[in-house]
């Protein structure tokens, strides 16, 4: 009762905050449990899974006996769940390097790319969206209902390729698909990890128009292929409220027609950022891809080379960090949500 | 909103021939595979590696000097056989399981709901890669771990119309009469929540055809020599950059054409499935 009264007294969006937060903690340990669960529940020995074939048995029993295999699974657990709490998430057995080393060292590239390619996904969703519901007779129209249809089918490798092909070798204004940054520039010193912004605090200019130009083709993959889907939702929602009797009134009352179109807008507001949400986890899949053709060094190819080289530790780490993006970034779409939408109660 | 009756069944009669026609050139190719393909998918010829498309070679050759074309074609059996077989067996699992959950309320429901939201939390590639990596990389695990993402899909859909129809009073009429739980699953439910799940169907099977060949794309899905889309791309990949650009467009342009034929044919289902639509008819 107390409690209910303290969480009222506080201002509404802090409230929402720390609503979503209290869930936090119970899903952050679900998420603990699946990963611990994805290695142990595997057919077959995970210390035999993990040192491979070539394994004699005394280097199994040690392994088993290094990794607590011989004690109960709910030991094993609360081992697991120490360790991690400890931030030890095993160590990489193809780098040789503690798995967060690894993990944290390519964070920042992953997210450089997904942010970036999520900005342009929104601005190609939403502005062809907002064209082509106001003029539903126009070019745009019907451009939006090809590339709707085309960009569901299109798979994002094969768009990378292309793209690389056309705008780098025929066309030549695209710089090379290898890495984040031209290799005779050097790096700025980290304090973001985002090069773009790295690169502008050292004022490297140059580093810097090296770093966009990287990001370009992948970015523009990212955005051409997943900008279908949010300008379908878009177009659905921002229909609805742009024909509705409120729009109307305000156009008999002879508000400009960019007003209504941003009253109409903020009105369909909550519905795409949930989408935006769901298609920012959905990046994190489609970046796997797209960072193995642009040779990216984040994350996604972390874990392409994890499953090639059958590693483990680094999997599991790769499947927990993804996880907990995941969920913060549903949470942040929640608390979002709620600040959007204020019929929702808190 | 407007409706525009006339034209807008028209557009799904259109939308469903074109997709009928995309669907009959992919049987054809799979049936009679090797009377298309002038080469054998596999055969591997280093003199004849990475020509240019031409008569002899219509799609051209890749890096082992295999025929592009007959790759292509063939592949068609391996994608649709992995992606049809992983839907097939979603369906099969999830709709039993969404009756269940739906009708029977009770903690095992909402468990299954939320493991079911776990699952689909996770970008479903990432979580496919993972899956296939760990239980080894054969055309069946692909299957098996496409059909384990898709289920909650097919469950969700059916538990929310049984948990629409189960109050009805056809359904308390029929409980009045002393049919069993079996018989209102079965007979009276199951036929009235079916329609979403069959539209999904087509859909389901066109991502799973997309998932596939990304998992081959990065080495987590069937291996070399099969001839498999995603991975006939990735062998393009590297030579992409130098101008090499038919190992990796022609079965690029194959999963475009293959996933457009279902998402053409999920549209015109949901079109003709839907009540709104029928009513105007």
């Amino acid at each position: 009762m107390k409690f209910g009264m303290l969480m009222r007294s506080l201002p509404r969006p802090l409230r929402i905050v720390l609503g979503r937060i209290g869930i936090l903690v119970p899903q952050m340990f679900g998420v603990l449990l699946a990963t611990f669960l994805l290695i142990r529940l595997l057919p077959g020995d995970p210390a035999l899974l993990m040192l491979g074939n070539m394994a004699t048995p005394d280097q199994i029993e040690s392994l088993r006996e290094k990794l607590g295999l011989n004690a109960s699974v709910w030991t094993q657990f609360t081992s697991y769940l120490s360790m991690v709490i400890q931030g030890d998430l095993g160590t990489s057995m193809f780098t040789s390097n503690p798995v967060v080393v690894d993990l944290l060292d390519r964070v920042p590239a992953t997210l450089e790319l997904i942010t970036y390619a999520m900005l342009v996904t929104i601005i190609i969703a939403v502005s062809l969206a907002v064209v082509s519901v106001i003029k539903p007779k126009g070019l745009v129209s019907k451009f939006s209902k090809v590339y709707g249809l085309a960009a569901g089918a299109v798979p994002d490798f094969w768009v990378g390729l292309l793209l690389i092909y056309f705008l780098f070798y025929v066309a030549g204004i695209a710089p090379a698909p290898f890495g984040r940054l031209d290799p005779i520039i050097s790096a700025p010193p980290p304090v973001t990890g985002f090069l773009t912004i790295d690169t502008l605090l050292a004022g490297d200019t140059e580093a810097f128009a090296s770093a966009v130009g990287r990001l370009f083709l992948p970015v523009l993959t990212l955005a051409t292929v997943n900008a279908g889907a949010l300008m379908k939702m878009t177009q659905m929602v921002f229909a609805d409220s742009y024909r509705s009797e409120y729009i109307r009134h305000a156009r008999a009352s002879g508000l400009s027609e960019w007003k209504l179109v941003r009253i109409a807008l903020r009105n369909s507001l909550p519905p795409i950022i949930t989408m935006v949400g769901f298609l920012f986890g959905f990046l994190l899949g489609a970046a796997v891809l797209v960072e193995t053709i642009f040779a990216w060094g984040g994350l996604g190819q972390y874990a392409v080379s994890a499953v090639m080289n059958s590693d483990y530790p680094a999997l599991q780490g790769f499947v927990l960090v993804a996880a907990a993006f995941i969920l913060i970034v549903y949470t942040v779409v929640d608390v979002l949500y709620g600040i959007a939408d204020p019929r929702i109660e808190v | 909103m407007k409706i525009a009756p006339g034209p807008r069944r028209a557009t799904a009669r259109a939308t469903l021939t074109i997709g009928l026609i995309l669907l009959a050139m992919q049987f054809l190719a799979i049936v009679f595979a090797p009377w298309i393909a002038p080469y054998s998918p596999v055969d591997a010829n280093p003199i004849n590696a990475l020509q240019e498309p031409s008569l002899k070679h219509l799609f051209g050759t890749d890096v082992s000097g295999m025929d592009i074309f007959s790759r292509v074609v063939f592949a068609t059996r391996i994608n649709l056989l992995i992606s049809v077989t992983a839907v097939a067996i979603a369906f099969a699992i999830g709709v039993p399981i969404g009756l269940a959950i739906g009708y029977y309320k009770g903690w095992i429901s909402s468990l299954a709901m939320r493991i079911f939201d776990f699952v689909q939390s996770f970008p479903v590639f990432v979580l496919g890669m993972v899956l296939v990596s760990v239980m080894g990389q054969e055309i069946w695990n692909v299957a098996i771990v496409l059909a384990v993402l898709f289920t909650p899909v097919f469950a969700r859909l059916i538990r929310a119309e049984v948990l629409s129809l189960r109050d009805r009073p056809f359904i308390a009429a029929a409980r009045c009469s002393g049919a069993t739980d079996q018989t209102i699953m079965f007979k009276h439910i199951l036929p009235n929540a079916l329609t979403p799940a069959i539209v999904q169907i087509s859909i389901s099977i066109g991502m799973a055809i997309l998932l596939t060949a990304g998992l081959s794309f990065v080495g987590a899905g069937v291996r070399m020599p099969t001839p498999e889309w995603g991975l006939m791309v990735s062998n393009g990949a590297q030579h992409m950059i130098l101008g090499i650009w038919w190992v990796a467009l022609f079965p690029g342009l194959a999963i475009v054409f293959s996933v457009l034929t279902f998402a053409l044919l999920g549209d015109a289902a949901k079109q003709i499935f839907d009540p709104q639509n029928r009513s105007i008819s």
